[in-house]
């Protein structure tokens, strides 16, 4: 066991944890944080579990905890200030970017930091974006319409 | 799917402290992480049980890009969205970007790392035949503080096994620059979009006065081998003005001295068609940036 200190969200938490503890576990069952998803058997090909580590959108099944002791995490319950949906995410229910809304939480941490390195993307550029994360519903074509449509709207909230 | 119980995890500040966290263990007991994007698959499937972790994250000697004398030194934890993103790294060090920008994932992009891929060697992986096509040297620290320079040929003996002892660190990748103007580039076939190479191809040639090329290197990712040289391409490209015709020979020659085995994904002659098609499109690419054209 190792104590670690991982902020999530702004918020600093203390726990003992084992050493393989995936840092998606750590944040599902130690903090209660279900919205970071697991989709596959945790073998890092489906980026539900996709969290932002100090800004950067990373699988949060391909990490242990105690490597993410002293670093920020962010969630996807992070991403709403207060009752405030982040633009990604109003974006997402404008186009109806979710059917059943399990790869949502990845797809919204990966889009998000995205959006951050290339403000103003090509529809090609967005499924090159979205490689990491499957939609086993495939809803791929208004994901991607959420994401450009969400480009817009933090473009015109710049302006 | 988890990782076996893990005794100890380390994350050391220096390369020295990284070394001797290994004192006490036996061979194979202590593993070295870096972005541990193979490393954790494999623990989850318990093909490693390390009883203990030396999290290279925290040094930062081995991170960054920089340059010496027109070579190029990546530190062993350069990620690869570090290097997709270096506009440095062009001419004769293209192939790097090319590989960089098409491993994986924007996720794994985001945290894996050229040190840890090399070291890995898994037998399709890209980074490992760039390194190796463009004539890489990896620099590699021992516990006694000695440190040693192997060729990347000589470094990447097989399929995850490499000429790393178990105590021992990569520091970094030298790439030299060549003599006279140079260009690489690198392309890989994936089953889908960015996923590993099925078959993966890096040229990297060297031209002349003349525009003659002067020296070329052929490296294949993805056949059974691991990352290897194809020399019957590299002896068909010299001295050739990296033609068409001249490129398309190499490539012919490169695919049937090829030993490839087929699969339920892709059989010999479909692997031997990669390596043509591939092989043309980068040859094509990598003479049009050693001339210094414009893409």
């Amino acid at each position: 066991m190792q104590t670690v200190t991982i902020t999530v969200n702004g918020e600093a938490f203390k726990e003992a944890v084992p050493e393989r503890l995936l840092l998606v576990d750590f944040l599902r069952e130690r903090l209660a944080l279900t919205g970071t998803h697991v989709s596959c058997t945790y073998e890092g090909v489906c980026g539900a579990c996709t969290v932002h580590l100090d800004g950067d959108a990373v699988k949060s099944c391909l990490i242990l905890a105690v490597q993410a002791d002293g670093h920020e995490v962010t969630t996807v319950e992070g991403l709403a200030k207060g009752e405030e949906l982040s633009a990604l995410q109003k974006a997402f229910r404008e186009e109806h970017g979710l059917q059943c809304g399990f790869c949502t939480p990845g797809i919204l941490m990966n889009m998000t930091d995205f959006l951050k390195h290339n403000p103003n993307p090509t529809d090609d550029e967005i499924r090159m974006g979205l490689i990491g994360n499957l939609c086993r519903c495939t809803g791929y074509v208004h994901i991607v319409r959420a994401v450009r449509t969400a480009a817009k709207m933090l473009a015109a909230s710049a302006a | 799917m988890f990782p076996a119980n893990i005794e100890q995890y380390v994350r050391p500040q220096s390369v020295a402290e990284a070394l001797a966290a290994c004192a006490g263990y036996d061979a194979g007991e202590a593993m070295f992480i870096a972005g541990g994007q193979s490393l954790m698959q494999a623990m989850k499937s318990r093909m490693t049980r390390p009883r203990c972790l030396i999290d290279l994250q925290a040094i930062s000697e081995l991170k960054g890009i920089c340059t010496d004398e027109g070579a190029f030194h990546i530190g062993a934890m350069t990620r690869y969205v570090s290097i997709a993103n270096d506009e440095r790294l062009t001419g004769y060090f293209a192939a790097l970007r090319d590989a960089a920008h098409h491993v994986g994932d924007r996720q794994v992009r985001n945290r894996g790392t050229i040190g840890g891929s090399c070291c890995w060697n898994y037998v399709a992986s890209c980074m490992p035949a760039v390194v190796m096509g463009l004539g890489g040297e990896m620099k590699l620290q021992a516990a006694d503080g000695s440190q040693r320079s192997v060729t990347a040929e000589d470094f990447l003996i097989a399929p995850l096994e490499t000429a790393r002892a178990d105590d021992e660190i990569l520091l970094a990748i030298r790439i030299p620059q060549p003599a006279g103007r140079g260009g690489s580039a690198y392309k890989k076939w994936g089953l889908v979009k960015d996923a590993l190479p099925v078959v993966g191809v890096c040229v990297a040639v060297t031209l002349d006065s003349n525009d003659r090329c002067a020296t070329a290197r052929v490296a294949l990712a993805g056949l059974s081998a691991g990352a290897h040289r194809a020399t019957a391409a590299e002896q068909a490209l010299v001295g050739t003005a990296g033609d068409a015709a001249a490129i398309a020979k190499a490539f012919d020659a490169a695919a049937n001295a090829a030993d490839a085995q087929g699969d339920k994904w892709a059989d010999v002659a479909y692997r031997q068609n990669l390596i043509r098609t591939l092989g043309q499109a980068v040859a094509t690419s990598a003479f049009a940036r050693a001339a210094g054209h414009r893409e």
